[in-house]
């Protein structure tokens, strides 16, 4: 998952941008005004746009208003050290699904992004399974049928982001634009790599649900469909 | 206090108006009316009188003499006469009357009306002496002198006039009621407009600013003129409300941002077991937040400290002398960025400045122009004085401060540029503090700026009396 902080705030950017890779392995990115902020959304790599209210150039609202005139149903979750209501209310209504006002709680924070990228993709419970495979978002850990399958980080959030969507294709160019921040080099043959690790992994503990790789289009994880 | 209500008061002083000359009218129209009717009352009694004249005739006895005969005439029965002769002899009196009604009648001895009193009953009666003819056909008549008293009781007469006196009660009563009401429902109608302007103005409070006066206050010449000036009082109020609402905003911001920074770097750092390292640079950035945070407050709080407290009396200190302190402290910053500092200027007179206030002001203005010139630029400081004026130029020749920014810089929290100032770890208060020094000496401050040329702030204050 790949995530967008907007914070002027550049030290507390850094913090919230630190906790999200380590304790949700995800990819961040940061702005630190809201133009910069704005023109990254238009990629759409992001799975959660993380907006300062108060900004520098174009604040969060006029992101918000942006980002839903483009109709990008990205997950945005607002941080405000202004707790009026009138504000909350007319960001809500301007298309931010969550706020949270400063000073917050970390943890909270966390547990908040996690579950707004899931409500955006469509799961509810934290746990989401395919076959006799379930995946725990929040312990970050990946099961067949009770038994723990040892995966590194990327490999763990490259599932993950197939997990979601199940039996639709996903991209190279998609998986590494959405598991990897800007900082990193693109190189698709990554992605290659850590693909055919997952599929031993999975095969090692006797898994049929496998990830078909559909040339020149992607990859897709195949799963029985009346077990979903 | 007691409330008072301007349209009641008027009803009520109108009111008190027609009812003070409705009394009057009455009493002078009861006065005419009694004068009046004594008038006719004493006219009746004067022709009853000489009716009764007329009733004295030859007596056909042997002494000639005339008697008074009233079977001819018709006289009301509670009347009282006596005919006497000059000799003093009764001639005729009337047969139904009391002997003290007579007495009192016959007590009075000069012509003319009189009034007296008999048994509780008001009478009034009157006395002539008269002359009457008799036997007019026999030898031409002879002249009978007589003296003729008649009386009658005043009760009708009382009576008439307290019924008069009840109709014009009674009639300025109505009078007094119909033109009330009418009175009432007037004032009222003319007075609305001030009704209105009152619901109006009752209406405003800090959370609903609306005031729009009808226009049938702003027809009324009285009314219009407050209900503008209301109106333009409460833009202004509104303004700064609204403005003091923005800089409570703006603080709160600034604070919690603050905190929110120290607190998410305190959880990320507890968050899963570091190694020393990362737990010693973690401690090293946290003394920094905190550091930047007590620069804040400590800012907030001077500025509070101009705002609030007045400048205590004999302070004076000298400009020139605070910008070469200033100047010595920032060389090291002006080395590393490779700007030029230039200070000249005499000696100047002091000025009625606190000495550290006089630091904070030198220190903010000559930062900012370093922090904006590039390398190998130069800001240039002059002290001059003259006229009983110090005046402290600082020109740099840096990016300039656009033109839409200029009206805000003096405003609190205000950063034209704000990635980069929060960065360069301002919060927009240093020129609004530099505002309160000057402004607590009674001095002005003036930022003239040209994009890509530079800017000069120009601060001028008057020199100090007392020094």
């Amino acid at each position: 998952m790949r995530v967008l902080v907007v914070e002027d705030e550049v030290r507390l950017a850094n913090n919230i941008a630190e906790a999200l890779r380590e304790r949700c392995g995800f990819a961040v990115d940061c702005a630190e005004n809201g133009a910069d902020g704005a023109a990254l959304t238009e990629f759409q790599h992001y799975d959660l746009l993380l907006l300062d209210l108060m900004l520098p150039g174009l604040d969060g609202l006029g992101i918000v208003r942006q980002v839903r005139r483009r109709k990008d149903m990205t997950p945005i979750l607002i941080l405000t050290a202004r707790d009026e209501r009138s504000q909350v209310v007319e960001l809500l209504n301007a298309g931010a699904d969550d706020y949270l006002t400063k000073p917050f709680d970390l943890g909270e924070l966390l547990a908040r992004a996690k579950a707004l990228i899931r409500r955006g993709k469509g799961a509810s419970h934290p746990v989401l399974t395919a076959g006799r495979i379930s995946v725990n978002t929040v312990e970050q850990t990946v099961r067949c049928a009770g038994q723990l399958i040892d995966l590194s980080p990327t490999e763990y959030r490259l599932f993950e982001y197939l997990i979601f969507r199940p039996r639709a294709i996903v991209s190279a160019r998609e998986l590494l634009e959405h598991l990897y921040d800007y900082n990193w080099q693109h190189h698709s043959n990554v992605i290659e790599a850590h693909i055919s690790n997952l599929r031993k992994k999975l095969r090692s503990v006797g898994e049929e649900t496998s990830i078909a790789t559909i040339r020149g289009r992607g990859y897709r994880l195949e799963a029985p469909e009346k077990q979903l | 206090m007691r409330e008072t209500s301007l349209s009641r008061q008027l009803i009520a002083g109108v009111l008190l108006a027609e009812l003070i000359c409705a009394a009057l009218f009455s009493a002078v129209a009861i006065g005419h009316e009694m004068h009046g009717r004594r008038r006719a009352f004493d006219v009746m009694l004067r022709g009853r009188a000489d009716s009764l004249l007329g009733a004295v005739q030859d007596a056909e006895d042997p002494e000639d003499n005339v008697t008074v005969d009233p079977t001819e005439l018709v006289l009301p029965l509670q009347d009282v006469y006596e005919v006497v002769s000059p000799s003093g002899r009764v001639l005729g009196q009337t047969s139904a009357a009391s002997a003290a009604l007579l007495a009192a009648l016959s007590s009075s001895h000069s012509p003319g009306y009189f009034d007296f009193k008999v048994k509780g009953a008001y009478y009034r009666a009157v006395r002539f002496d008269g002359v009457r003819i008799v036997d007019r056909e026999e030898k031409g008549g002879y002249r009978r002198p007589v003296t003729v008293l008649y009386g009658s009781p005043t009760r009708d007469l009382w009576h008439e006039a307290v019924e008069a006196v009840r109709f014009y009660v009674l009639s300025g009563a109505l009078l007094l009621a119909i033109t009330g009401v009418a009175l009432v429902w007037f004032l009222r109608r003319r007075l609305s407009p001030l009704q209105e302007l009152a619901i109006i103005a009752g209406r405003v409070s800090t959370r609903c600013w609306e005031f729009v006066p009808t226009g049938s206050v702003l027809r009324t010449a009285e009314l219009a003129p407050i209900a503008l000036s209301i109106e333009e009082l409460l833009k202004g109020l509104r303004q700064s409300f609204e403005r003091q609402r923005q800089l409570t905003g703006d603080a709160s911001h600034e604070l919690k941002t603050s905190i929110a920074v120290l607190k998410s770097s305190l959880q990320l750092l507890a968050m899963s077991p570091r190694t020393t390292e990362q737990y010693e640079y973690g401690l090293e950035s946290l003394l920094m937040d905190t550091e930047r945070m007590e620069g804040l407050a400590n800012r907030m709080l001077t500025l509070a400290r101009l705002e609030e407290a007045p400048m205590e009396q004999g302070e004076t200190s000298e400009l020139q002398s605070a910008v070469r302190i200033v100047a010595e402290r920032l060389l090291p910053l002006a080395e590393l960025k490779q700007v030029r500092l230039d200070v000249s200027g005499e000696e100047s007179g002091k000025v009625a400045m606190q000495a550290d206030d006089a630091e904070v002001l030198c220190s903010n203005l000559i930062m900012n122009a370093l922090q904006h010139s590039p390398p190998q630029g130069c800001v240039t400081i002059t002290v001059d004085s003259r006229d009983a004026v110090t005046e402290l130029r600082i020109v740099d020749r840096g990016e300039g401060i656009p033109e839409v920014a200029l009206p805000h810089v003096f405003d609190r929290f205000y950063r034209a540029d704000r990635s980069r100032s929060r960065n360069s770890g301002g919060a927009g208060l240093g020129l609004s503090i530099c505002k309160a020094i000057v402004d607590r000496s009674n001095g002005t401050v003036r930022i003239q700026s040209t994009v890509g040329i530079g800017t000069q702030v120009t601060v001028t204050l008057p020199q100090s009396k007392t020094a």
